[in-house]
């Protein structure tokens, strides 16, 4: 079958059979490097993606499901800002996750972000118990996450250089 | 690999329509509880498939005074979202403790009590708040309690060619609510149980009791819960053991659970609902 999704953007009609996983059909058929079907049950977070807005792992998602969705994937928001304000908080916080893990935890940090712009230390724990890997330090991150915060809210609100 | 022909119906009244054509039609409402119980790549799936998370009338919620009445594709995320004290406090405790965040996206409530081999944790504790559900098949609609999901020998049961399509919860308040699941994981396994035990603590007696136990079966007693009823708010020592005891000897002939985590947890119950 063909299904119609909206990748980063782009309309894309993508061949498909009934029992593919999404993250199969973006990373066989888009090439989408960001994306690695390894748990196949939701909790490693690498395959991470946006579907119309809402955080999912995309290897539970049979591809027909994403059927006229709008998929957003790491490439698709890798340039914007809070993506980079995340990257800096990180590196200020010394949170590094390792190369498995990185797009995962940074997508999770968009996510929390989005509905939580000023996130307790429970909300943030919550949201990086969805990746699995245990690299990084947990009170760094949430530290990191902080960081990100108070940058993004400098940047909605105009206060970057006062 | 099997391909199997998928439909995306729009409404119930096409969802009945491809039902009624073909009585074996699979229902993916979140699916992930379907795809995430595979470890292969490939997802096996019945020959025909109908996704039916995108029917508007699957997803709305009405709220009234005395329920609030959920269609069965609303997402486990949509549930907790929903306004300040309009979920009843335990529901919204027990959905935030399953899986984790992006699962919960996924997830619908229907596709939690239709699960096909098990009792998700949903099911019990909607078991205690009297819930109920409207099944939609080509005789007509009608509604029915959640034990209608249950088999004769505790294991869950869903009538063929039929649509779940709405859960009504009273919105009748417990002052006693202990939920405990145990095996937490981002999704069920084995070992995966919710216990749930509620009632209406008065001046002096305990009313209204319920206890459910529910994982690959459930387990629930009417007549022990009668028993329990009317008894002495702040009864003690062997009052309260042999009420205990009660419970942990009728499970003692289910084999489907560790008994001794069982005994515990009736352990806590009592001692939590007598103190």
């Amino acid at each position: 079958m063909i299904v119609d999704i909206n990748v980063n953007g782009e309309m894309r009609h993508l061949q498909a059979r009934s029992g593919d996983r999404l993250v199969d059909v973006l990373r066989d058929r888009l090439s989408i490097a960001s994306l690695l079907p390894d748990c196949l049950s939701g909790r490693c977070g690498r395959c991470f993606v946006f579907l119309d807005g809402r955080l999912v792992q995309s290897c539970l998602l049979p591809a027909f499901k994403a059927k006229g969705a709008r998929v957003v994937t790491f490439e698709g928001i890798a340039d914007s800002p809070e993506v980079a304000e995340i990257e800096e908080a990180l590196r200020q916080a010394g949170a590094l996750p390792c190369p498995f893990c990185r797009t995962a935890k940074i997508m999770a940090i968009v996510d929390l972000l989005e509905r939580h712009p000023l996130p307790d230390e429970k909300a943030a724990m919550e949201q990086l118990d969805m990746v699995s890997c245990a690299c990084t330090d947990p009170i760094s991150l949430i530290k990191a996450i902080g960081l990100a915060a108070d940058a993004r809210s400098k940047r909605k609100f105009n206060r970057a250089n006062k | 690999m099997r391909i199997s022909e998928v439909y995306f119906p729009e409404t119930i009244a096409e969802t009945l329509e491809l039902l009624r054509a073909n009585p074996e039609l699979q229902l993916v409402a979140g699916g992930t509880e379907i795809v995430g119980s595979q470890p292969t790549r490939s997802i096996a799936l019945e020959r025909q498939v109908a996704s039916i998370v995108k029917i508007k009338e699957l997803r709305k919620t009405v709220r009234t005074e005395q329920f609030l009445e959920l269609g069965s594709c609303t997402t486990l995320t949509g549930l907790r979202t929903l306004a300040s004290g309009t979920l009843p406090e335990p529901l919204y405790d027990v959905i935030g403790g399953i899986a984790n965040h992006g699962v919960r996206n996924i997830a619908t409530l229907g596709g939690n009590l239709c699960c096909k081999n098990r009792f998700m944790d949903l099911w019990p504790v909607l078991a205690c708040l009297d819930a109920q559900i409207e099944l939609r098949s080509a005789a007509g609609a009608r509604w029915a309690g959640l034990s209608h999901l249950c088999g004769e020998d505790g294991s869950p049961s869903f009538p063929p060619a039929t649509l779940m399509a709405r859960i009504r919860i009273p919105l009748f308040s417990y002052n006693f609510i202990f939920v405990r699941s145990l095996g937490g994981n981002a999704l069920p396994g084995p070992h995966t149980a919710t216990f749930a035990c509620m009632a209406n603590l008065g001046r002096d007696k305990i009313e209204d009791f319920r206890l459910i136990f529910a994982g690959t079966k459930a387990f629930r007693l009417k007549e022990h819960e009668m028993a329990v009823d009317g008894r002495r708010r702040g009864m003690k020592g062997r009052e309260m053991q042999s009420l205990v005891d009660y419970y942990t000897d009728a499970f003692s002939s289910q084999s489907w659970y560790d008994q001794r985590l069982f005994a515990s947890l009736a352990q806590e119950a009592f001692e939590r609902l007598c103190s």
